[in-house]
């Protein structure tokens, strides 16, 4: 029951620490057994006063600092011993901060509806550890009629999303290990209020394509005082295939080609006392991006596991 | 087992399901989506109709054609037909492109670089701001900002260029009624299909010369690459059979002329004083202080030393004498009931925002980085000219008074606004929030109001059975600023019937102008 716990968390930070783009699925290499489930809620707060305009970073006076605090519910359901089920919906409130940006409206609401299976593919004995891999693929649909156009307090994409992951980590019987992740996300197209807009040239549509995207994770954790304590350092990447940069001085748009790099730190702590309760806690700071504010996250979580 | 097998058919149900759905993305359309048309008149008469620079359709000499029968003319023939035998795909594709009304494209072509350029200019790290300037145009910030000034009088004199130039295309077609080389040749096809319109000189490169001539003025950083619009669409004309190569020449003189002599007034038309340096639009403030007891300031951080363009109202007008005739009387006093209403309303829409009153708000945006309010409507003068067959004589008639209307429009607001320099609703209001970035200019009147009841009285004009359609959509566009949280009611109401009463001007020569 205890690794169990540490499971959710573990998949948690993945869930939380990757930030505005990413809120759903995961990149970790846990399973639950069957019949087993979980609730997590988690408090991410976001912030930036620059922000990458195409490639060149910049501060914008007039949207100051943009906040966005993002509070997640999420169901994970063991359906079998190698096939998880997540479900999950954000919300999400942005704004910028007074005096100087709030001049304009922010925004706030539910997101998108996030569901997601994986699969343990491979989980055997390699020397003095464990060697697993997985697959995962996911889907989400936005369930209230935010508008992705709305740059930069905009709640989501605003379109739907299919991705599939591949996940690989091998962990020493010490408690050190390191685990990469690879995925391809499958962006289609949102719809605006506007029936013509520039991109790169004219398009006369209410459509706009979001870009597709590949994204990796790569981590390096250890697990501490008798398993009680997770601490891990992780690395998050998104990179758009296609798209257009922000043009000078202008709004950003759901057409552009956003890419971030991130770095970030968690710990994670099992409350001993109560059963199945848990804690946990993360950093993160972008440090490379393109057409995105130059983010700091941090987040904290509590989970809760039982049988069904 | 069988449990592992379901979940491995399962996962792969689900990766395909993907890759079906990332294949039905369907490609976004880049411009309208029409094919060549048989026109619904050839309005033979078009020649006696009134240019608006040219002082008359014969202004612009040219030389009369080759007879039919010359060998001159019959070698051009031939050179056509083993020109059309050989046409590479991404010729074929040119010609379908173009169409026979080629002022729908270029009319997309300036809305195109409109969007492109409509980009305001940012602070510099020391809080300053570097506006552009013609005589550098390719920066530190690039020429033209494109606002919807600057795009209402791009688009007027694109317009008013092709208008006459056509009005003299046709004059001369008449005259020499050389007919299309499919008419004299049964061998030859065009690819527009049979037409009784005469070919000298060739509609399509009046139109491809007066359109790259007149843009590259207003966006001279593109001359490149409206050289080489105008380069396909001239060779267009041999493709698809419509013209030889002497219709085109004739064809390309005329529209040389014509955008000079339209070039020639933008030059003197006051637009380049517009922009006014910061001693200039202090004492504009400050009058209007002196006279009202309020002024309008920019609040962006770092503040704007000059709102946009304060000395528009300057603008040599097409159709209205005095741009003091058609000024509206004063908005009411800051503190006022009547200003106290329009505020609490402003507070009612922001406090209890509907996704109508949001989609109303950003459908008739129109901000910055888009083709602007003048641009939106040219989009529907385009719509209704494809859904009504409208010849390219008749469509630059119709964009030439759209914009024309649409410009003076502008001037007048633009005069209202400064004369009164009444503050927007973020200056009066404490802690008002907006879902549209206020614009860098007063508040009183709405430029969107002035500019979609300008428009739509032209529009309703010439497309009787559009203009409830019309009229809706001017009401709408007025609306929507109220309901962004930058306008007040009594600024929408203003300028729709300020829009209204500058349209009379142009209606008036629109209706004696020889066309109805």
């Amino acid at each position: 029951m205890k690794n169990f716990t540490r499971r959710i968390y573990y998949l948690l930070f993945v869930l939380t620490g990757v930030g505005v783009a990413q809120a759903q699925t995961p990149l970790d290499a846990i399973m639950m057994k069957q019949k087993e489930s979980c609730f997590a809620l988690t408090y991410d707060y976001g912030s930036f006063d620059e922000y990458w305009e195409g490639t060149v970073l910049r501060t914008n006076e007039t949207i100051a600092e943009v906040t966005r605090i993002t509070v997640t519910p999420m169901i994970a359901i063991g359906l079998h011993d190698k096939l998880n089920f997540y479900i999950s919906v954000p919300y999400v409130k942005s704004e910028s901060g007074e005096p100087n940006g709030g001049l304009l409206q922010g925004a706030e609401g539910f997101q998108d509806l996030n569901l997601s299976l994986k699969y343990e593919i491979l989980n055997k004995e390699l020397w003095k550890g464990k060697l697993a891999v997985l697959a995962s693929g996911g889907y989400a649909t936005p369930i209230t009629n935010y508008l992705s156009d709305y740059r930069p307090y905009s709640l989501g994409n605003g379109t739907n999303e299919w991705s599939i992951r591949g996940i690989v980590q091998y962990k020493m019987e010490m408690g050190l290990y390191a685990r990469i992740a690879g995925g391809h996300l499958f962006r289609g197209e949102t719809e605006v209020e506007r029936d013509y807009y520039y991109n790169n040239g004219s398009y006369y549509t209410t459509w706009m394509d979001v870009p597709n995207a590949w994204e990796y994770n790569a981590a390096i954790g250890m697990w501490l005082l008798d398993n009680k304590l997770k601490l891990e350092v992780n690395c998050y990447g998104l990179h758009s295939t296609s798209g257009d940069d922000i043009r000078k001085y202008n709004a950003a748009q759901p057409t552009n080609k956003v890419v971030f790099d991130q770095l970030g730190f968690s710990g994670q702590y099992f409350i001993k006392p109560v059963k199945g309760l848990g804690v946990l806690a993360y950093y993160s700071q972008m440090f490379n991006g393109r057409n995105m504010g130059k983010f700091t996250n941090f987040g904290a979580g509590l989970t809760y596991q039982f049988k069904i | 087992m069988t449990m592992k097998k379901n979940i491995i058919v399962l996962f792969i149900c689900a990766c395909w399901c993907m890759l079906l759905v990332a294949s039905c993305e369907s490609d976004l359309p880049r411009f309208a989506n029409y094919s060549a048309y048989a026109f619904s008149q050839l309005d033979e008469d078009g020649g006696t109709w009134t240019p608006v620079v040219l002082s008359s359709a014969n202004q612009i000499a040219i030389q009369a054609p080759e007879d039919v029968s010359s060998p001159a003319y019959q070698a051009e023939l031939t050179s056509l037909k083993s020109t059309i035998a050989n046409l590479n795909e991404g010729q074929k594709n040119a010609v379908e492109y173009w169409t026979n009304n080629p002022i729908i494209r270029w009319n997309e072509i300036a809305l195109e670089l409109a969007a492109k350029y409509n980009l305001i200019p940012g602070p510099n790290p020391d809080g300053t701001y570097t506006l552009p300037n013609p005589a550098t145009p390719e920066g530190p910030t690039p020429f033209p900002f494109a606002h919807p000034a600057y795009t209402s009088r791009m688009l007027a004199y694109l317009s008013v260029a092709q208008f006459d130039g056509l009005i003299s295309a046709w004059h001369y077609k008449y005259v020499f009624n050389r007919l299309a080389p499919s008419q004299n040749d049964n061998s030859i096809e065009s690819s527009y299909g049979d037409t009784m319109l005469p070919s000298y000189p060739s509609d399509g490169a009046v139109i491809a010369t007066a359109s790259r001539n007149i843009l590259s003025a207003m966006f001279p950083l593109e001359k490149a690459y409206l050289q080489e619009r105008a380069e396909e669409h001239l060779s267009s004309l041999l493709w698809s059979g419509a013209n030889v190569e002497s219709d085109i020449a004739a064809g390309e003189f005329l529209g040389v002329e014509v955008a000079k002599l339209a070039l020639a007034r933008a030059s003197q038309d006051k637009m380049s004083k517009a922009q006014c340096p910061k001693p200039v639009s202090d004492s504009i403030k400050a009058s209007a202080f002196t006279r009202f007891g309020w002024q309008w300031e920019n609040l962006e951080i770092p503040a704007r030393p000059v709102g946009l363009a304060p000395l528009f109202c300057n603008v040599r007008m097409w159709s209205v004498p005095n741009v003091a005739d058609v000024r509206p009387g004063p908005p009411p006093a800051i503190g006022s009931a009547e200003f106290q209403t329009a505020v609490k309303e402003l507070q009612d829409i922001q406090d209890n925002m509907t996704e109508e009153k949001r989609k109303i708000a950003n459908w008739w945006s129109d901000g910055l980085g888009s083709y602007t309010p003048p641009g939106h409507w040219n989009k529907f003068a385009k719509d209704f000219l494809i859904k009504y067959k409208e010849n390219p004589l008749r469509s630059a008639r119709t964009f030439a008074y759209l914009n024309m209307a649409v410009m003076d429009a502008g001037i007048s607001c633009w005069d209202a606004k400064y004369f009164y320099h009444y503050p927007r609703p973020i200056q009066t209001i404490p802690g008002f929030k907006t879902i549209l970035g206020t614009p860098n200019f007063p508040s009183y009147s709405s430029g969107h109001s002035t500019f979609s009841a300008a428009a739509a009285s032209i529009l309703s004009y010439i497309y009787p059975t559009e203009s409830t359609q019309c009229e809706a959509w001017a009401r709408e566009a007025a609306e929507s600023r109220i309901y962004a949280g930058i306008h007040y009611r009594f600024d929408a109401e203003v300028g729709i019937q300020q829009g209204k009463d500058v349209a009379q001007y142009t209606l008036a020569k629109a209706q004696n102008d020889g066309a109805d």
